[in-house]
């Protein structure tokens, strides 16, 4: 099918979700027989007024170049945000810094989150309206591989 | 099964340790990403004295996406819906991973503390809370005496 049917058809059983969904109606079975046609995914997407198709992620080429924070300089007894790990307990922690608000997370935890959301997590600071220009891209990219593998 | 992040073992571990004031949240034994949970209805709110029964999933993806949460005690309220989805924020698009289970719960918690009718999921409830409050609010305690555990 072309994507373009595809999206026509998403676009009428949105719709269509919709209506069954309509105060107007007030029908238990009626709402309860749209949850069912619809997975719960899209359910939650198009509840929130389908917008998380908006949400976009911040480019690999932003993400490599976040600033990484030298090891003299990590807190080495306090832990990354999003896995609670204590970036003292990795033998060579990767450590990235983010451009405005300068919070600290592991280098691999934040990529993960930036791909698919331009926040920050602490602060929710809009992180990737500025680019590192001054970053040696190949040179982080070699980086990255190291420390997927000590 | 997969091991468990050591991030859920840590949430998982606080919560039983230094529990939330009237919230409890007990891990599954045989699913430790899955939550059994009770909140309190909050003084003052006219889902005082009753416990509502909840049910918190972690999907494989957290905590890079929400946690999954939702009533499976019946409630009176604009921003639950009648299947017991919650519409906060938080569970969707405003969702952190520096957030975790309990601050979502503690959210729910202040959710049924100030109920939002202009945001609503549950149309119905919300119409009928913006034109007559009180109205809306003794239906609220009314269901609360029904379908929610008592607080004693
Ligand atoms: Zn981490
Ligand atoms: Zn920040």
């Amino acid at each position: 099918m072309e994507s373009t049917d595809r999206r026509n058809m998403r676009t009428q059983f949105q719709a269509l979700f919709d209506t069954l969904r309509d105060p107007q109606s007030n029908s238990y079975l009626l709402e309860l027989f749209a949850s069912m046609i619809v997975s719960p995914e899209l359910q939650e997407e198009w509840l929130n007024g389908g917008d998380s198709n908006k949400v976009k992620g911040c480019s690999q080429e932003f993400i490599d170049s976040l600033p990484r924070v030298p090891r003299s300089e990590i807190p080495l007894k306090e832990s990354c945000p999003i896995c609670y790990e204590k970036f003292g307990d990795d033998e060579y922690p990767l450590v990235a810094e983010l451009p405005h608000c300068h919070h600290y997370f592991d280098v691999q935890c934040i990529s993960l989150w930036l791909s698919k959301h331009a926040t920050c997590p602490l602060c929710r600071d809009v992180v990737n309206q500025k680019t590192f220009d001054n970053i040696d891209l190949s040179k982080a990219e070699l980086e990255e591989d190291w420390g997927m593998y000590s | 099964m997969a091991s468990l992040p050591k991030r859920i073992i840590k949430e998982t571990e606080r919560l039983v340790s230094d529990p939330v004031p009237g919230i409890t949240a007990t891990p599954h034994e045989d699913n430790l990403r899955y939550f059994q949970v009770t909140i309190e209805g909050p003084a003052g709110s006219p889902y005082e004295n009753g416990i509502f029964d909840l049910e918190l999933y972690l999907p494989d993806e957290y905590p890079m996406e929400a946690p999954k949460v939702r009533f499976l005690t019946k409630i009176y309220h604009p921003n639950i819906d009648r299947l017991g989805r919650i519409c906060l924020d938080i569970l969707k698009t405003n969702w952190s991973p520096a957030l975790q289970i309990r601050t979502v719960l503690l959210s729910i918690q202040a959710l049924l503390a100030s109920p939002n009718p202009n945001d609503p999921l549950a149309n119905d409830v919300a119409e009928d809370w913006i034109k007559n409050e009180q109205g809306a609010k003794n239906k609220a305690r009314e269901w609360t005496e029904l379908y929610a555990h008592k607080k004693n």
